[in-house]
């Protein structure tokens, strides 16, 4: 059993932390959906492990042609990069978005709460 | 696990919203009514480590990688599934917004998969298994497992309610990775949950399940 305050250090330390180590050791591979999405397209083989970039490409287009869902949007930190910067870039735009997330729920949370 | 938006026809993808404001209303009315004060900091402390290991891709076999979800972390450690469905919206949209980790027009559908069924498969998966094992590892393994599984599962049957993946083969290939990474999900809840347990007995909502 650990003080108050040393288990809200601890824990946005231990979040902070895995933020800051997530570029360096996360696997640039397709998610599931993703490799699926390939797999089903044929850019890859669904239990191969190649990804075909130029079928990965025209995937993605006929994708959009079947559902029709155009929408497109340029987020600020696409893929958690932040333009012009490289792997320091990620960390701190994963850095941002733990701080971010801790901050909004700690805020949502107290409003949510709040008794008349 | 985050559809992009291409992925999904404009109008299912309205409707996957309404649904998903529906259980977001329900999880501010349980933040409202059941979250203590005391435990604004274990939520905050959920929603940044959930938002950081989402961010954590671990490689698994066929070229594929995975992460964690969270939900049925947060579900049990709060004590309720819409636990889930509050931490993981706001991990979503910050996802979706600033880092284009999810599209906009779906995120309804990414809501209900990662908050709403992960949270409430992993919660009462975890109650169901509780009385077996007698201990909270155990079931905290399953419930990782099996709310990350399911939840690909229901997006393999959108996809095919999309008309993007056919249905069986969306099923094979879906639930074949998520077998996988479900393992990774597992075995984070539970570690996780030993972790806050053991720092902090008194915060966890189902104590009965806590050695102390």
């Amino acid at each position: 059993m650990i003080g108050k305050k040393t288990f809200l250090v601890a824990g946005i330390a231990i979040a902070l932390i895995i933020a800051a180590m997530a570029p360096f050791i996360a696997s640039s591979n397709p998610d599931g959906l993703e490799s699926a999405f390939f797999g089903i397209f044929g850019a890859k083989e669904l239990e191969g492990s190649t990804l075909d970039e130029e079928m990965a490409g025209a995937a993605e287009e006929e994708v959009t042609a079947i559902t029709g869902n155009e929408f497109s949007f340029n987020s600020p930190f696409p893929d958690y990069s932040i333009g012009g910067l490289a792997k320091s870039g990620e960390t701190a735009a994963v850095i941002i978005g733990t701080l971010l997330v801790l901050g909004i729920a700690l805020g949502l949370s107290r409003i949510v709460t709040r008794k008349e | 696990m985050h559809i992009p938006d291409a992925f999904i026809p404009l109008p299912q993808a309205g409707v996957y919203w309404i649904i998903a404001l529906i259980f977001i209303a329900l999880a501010l009315r349980w933040a409202r009514k059941e979250l203590s004060e005391e435990k604004i900091p274990l939520v905050a402390i959920l929603a940044a480590g959930i938002f950081a290991i989402q961010a954590v891709n671990i490689p698994i076999p066929w070229g594929t990688s995975g992460h964690m979800m969270g939900a049925a972390l947060a579900a049990i450690v709060l004590g309720s599934p819409f636990a889930a469905v509050f931490i993981l919206t706001l991990v979503l949209i910050v996802q979706g917004v600033l880092f284009g980790d999810g599209g906009l027009t779906v995120m309804g559908a990414n809501i209900i998969n990662m908050g709403v069924i992960g949270g409430f498969v992993g919660y009462y998966s975890y109650r169901g298994f509780y009385p077996i094992f007698k201990s909270p590892y155990a079931p905290a393994f399953i419930a990782g497992w099996l709310s990350l599984f399911i939840a690909a599962l229901a997006c393999a049957v959108e996809m095919a309610l999309a008309g993007t993946f056919p249905l069986g083969l969306g099923l094979f290939s879906m639930g074949l990775y998520h077998a996988v990474i479900g393992i990774i999900e597992g075995g984070i809840t539970a570690s996780a949950i030993y972790l806050i347990a053991t720092a902090r007995p008194d915060i966890m909502a189902n104590t009965e399940g806590v050695p102390v």
